[in-house]
């Protein structure tokens, strides 16, 4: 098994070393994701700025501004591109060429994002953390927290991979996958929380939410670094929604994936 | 090593009308044609063959490609490349083969050469000795060391052809695919390339399928022929029974008569009827005849009969008129696709 995964981690290897040919795209999405954050995080500050102690769904505003930031954070650490690569390489036909190597295509471009991940965590989500907790006041997480924040970062990294796999791999059925992508992307910020936490969203629309999978990539993380959960068990159970789902997606991505393959049709060339 | 049993592969093809007007139409109504790429096709190719896949465009031999190297599943039928159906046991099945697809790179477009060389030393298991060998190999050959730090994407078609061929070589695979491997590559290297792939077949065996249509290419690698026409195989064997296949030989003849060329073509097309004579530049006569029709013994005869020859050569008929014959019947109008005439002996 070990020596299997071996064999991906040059894929992870190397793309670190074609990312860092791009150097300027991580400033430019550092100030996309500082626009945007900046964006909510005043709009939303004027509206608890009224309300002294705990505002809408039991925020306060250091705890508003937290949430506001760090989703902003969650969804630049899920911009992993396999989407646009995986649709781009499906339609051109590019793929064919991938499945000449002895490697799973989905594993090697899971291993491939990777890096991606880490360095928009280090090159953009930490400035920009650094740049907010300068200007406004956050909320300190405590320690366990901080802790269970993590893990559930890091499974809300491997949703956001299937999410993304899945949507790159509309590309077997149209040519527009650009469409496809921006659907996603307002179902996934809107669904997760990360426009509106969930717990300001009216009750049948948080119920829906709350069950689809979307959740796990910004309100699950979230919910536990500002401890919003009724003790371990409430803890535990958001961590194992997000793992459930992880496992369940995963699973849907390889037998999706088998059942494309199948069918796959590469003309000319 | 290859056996294809009654491949076949079809594609849904949706019909698109020409035009603004008929791009709308095909909004609302959408129907699909299906095109069968490769019918019923079977074959088997021995292990440490060297074997050009010929057919002209269209015929099906990229798709037949895909479906060896497990890329495609054939829609009925089925084939083995040593023992496995690539299709099925597909990364299996990659371990033991080698692809080069002239058409599309299977570098990584933002690495150096020798940053992809690492990986796929990685991926496939490369023992060092081995790694070792095979780079000093394509040091040598194909200076692989001048390509230097370049991304890949920033290469010439050459340079990334070169790459692409050591890349195919570089884990000693069993069995090689080369779909139009020396596109861009100039003399030298094309003779670099070839000498490579000779030296693998002969010191470890290595099985080769080749598609080119660089007829000098299957003329300086191939043993063996496998030729398609219309998804199907019209000859299975030795490159020399292929070239036996040719309809026409031919005769050159100087002669010292003194005869005007064109009196020397009527004479011999008016006793040989059915036989093209054709004067050359500098005086010499060439003779087509239908090699059905009449034997060497025949035509030589008639000329010495005739003429009063001074030096005669009789050349071997060409690959490259086989193939225009081969690859000029698939464009016959009219041509039904029910095969008539099309039997695998149909062509000899």
């Amino acid at each position: 098994m070990t020596a299997r995964l071996r064999r991906y981690t040059p894929f992870a290897t190397s793309g670190l070393q074609s990312l860092l040919q791009y150097r300027s795209m991580f400033a430019m999405t550092a100030m996309t994701a500082a626009a945007g954050a900046a964006v909510t995080v005043f709009l939303w500050r004027a509206v608890y700025a009224g309300t002294p102690g705990r505002g809408p769904g039991g925020f306060t505003v250091e705890d508003i501004t937290t949430y506001l930031l760090v989703a902003q954070i969650l969804q630049v650490l899920h911009t992993n591109r396999v989407d646009d690569e995986v649709a781009a390489e499906v339609y051109r036909g590019d793929v064919a060429v991938m499945l000449v190597r002895p490697v799973s295509y989905p594993v090697m471009r899971f291993f491939a994002c990777l890096p991606v991940v880490g360095a928009n965590a280090v090159l953009v989500g930490l400035p920009v953390l650094g740049l907010f907790a300068l200007l406004v006041p956050l909320t300190a997480p405590r320690p366990a927290d901080l802790l269970l924040f993590t893990v559930s970062t890091a499974l809300s990294v491997l949703l956001a991979f299937c999410v993304n796999l899945l949507t790159g791999m509309t590309g077997f059925l149209t040519t527009n996958t650009w469409g496809v992508r921006m659907v996603k992307q307002s179902v996934v910020a809107f669904f997760a929380g990360q426009l509106v936490p969930l717990a300001l969203m009216p009750g049948p629309l948080a119920a829906l939410a709350k069950v689809l999978p979307f959740r796990g990539m910004v309100d699950g993380p979230l919910t536990l670094l500002l401890g919003r959960y009724d003790g371990w068990t409430d803890a535990a159970g958001v961590l194992v929604q997000q793992a459930a789902w992880a496992a369940g997606l995963s699973l849907l991505c390889a037998a999706l994936w088998r059942a494309a393959l199948g069918r796959l049709e590469v003309l000319g060339g | 090593m290859i056996v294809a049993e009654r491949l076949v592969k079809e594609f849904r093809l949706a019909e698109r009308k020409p035009g603004l007007l008929g791009s709308l139409s095909t909004l609302l109504t959408r129907r699909h044609r299906v095109v069968r790429a490769v019918d019923d096709v079977s074959f088997e190719i021995p292990a440490g063959t060297k074997t050009a896949y010929i057919g002209a465009n269209g015929a099906g031999k990229s798709t037949t490609i895909k479906m060896l190297t497990g890329i495609m599943t054939p829609t009925s039928g089925r084939c083995t490349v040593a023992g496995l159906e690539p299709y099925r046991h597909r990364q299996r099945n990659a371990r033991t083969i080698g692809v080069v697809f002239g058409q599309r790179s299977q570098l990584w477009w933002d690495l150096s050469v020798p940053d992809s060389f690492r990986i796929l030393r990685r991926v496939y298991d490369i023992p060092e000795p081995v790694y070792r060998r095979n780079l000093d190999l394509f040091r040598e050959l194909l200076d692989i060391d001048a390509l230097g730090p370049t991304p890949v994407r920033q290469l010439s078609l050459g340079q990334r052809m070169r790459a692409e061929i050591a890349a195919s070589l570089l884990h000693d695979p069993a069995v090689l695919f080369w779909d139009e491997p020396t596109i861009g590559l100039d003399m030298v290297l094309k003779d670099a390339v070839r000498h490579l792939v000779n030296r693998a077949h002969r010191e470890l065996g290595t099985t080769v399928v080749l598609t080119s249509h660089d007829i000098a290419d299957i003329g300086a690698i191939c043993d063996s022929a496998l030729v398609v026409d219309h998804g199907r195989v019209v000859h299975q064997g030795t490159l020399k029974d292929l070239l036996r296949t040719a309809d026409h030989r031919s005769v050159v003849f100087d002669h010292r008569d003194g005869t005007a060329a064109g009196t020397v073509r009527a004479r011999i097309e008016a006793g040989l009827p059915g036989v093209r004579a054709t004067p050359d530049d500098g005086g010499r006569i060439r003779v087509d005849y239908p090699a059905g029709r009449y034997t060497s013994r025949q035509v030589l005869t008639f000329l010495l009969d005739h003429f009063d020859l001074a030096d005669w050569y009789a050349p071997e008929p060409g690959l490259e008129d086989v193939l225009r014959k081969i690859y000029g019947r698939a464009r016959v109008p009219g041509d039904t696709p029910d095969g008539a005439g099309r039997t695998p002996d149909g062509a000899a």
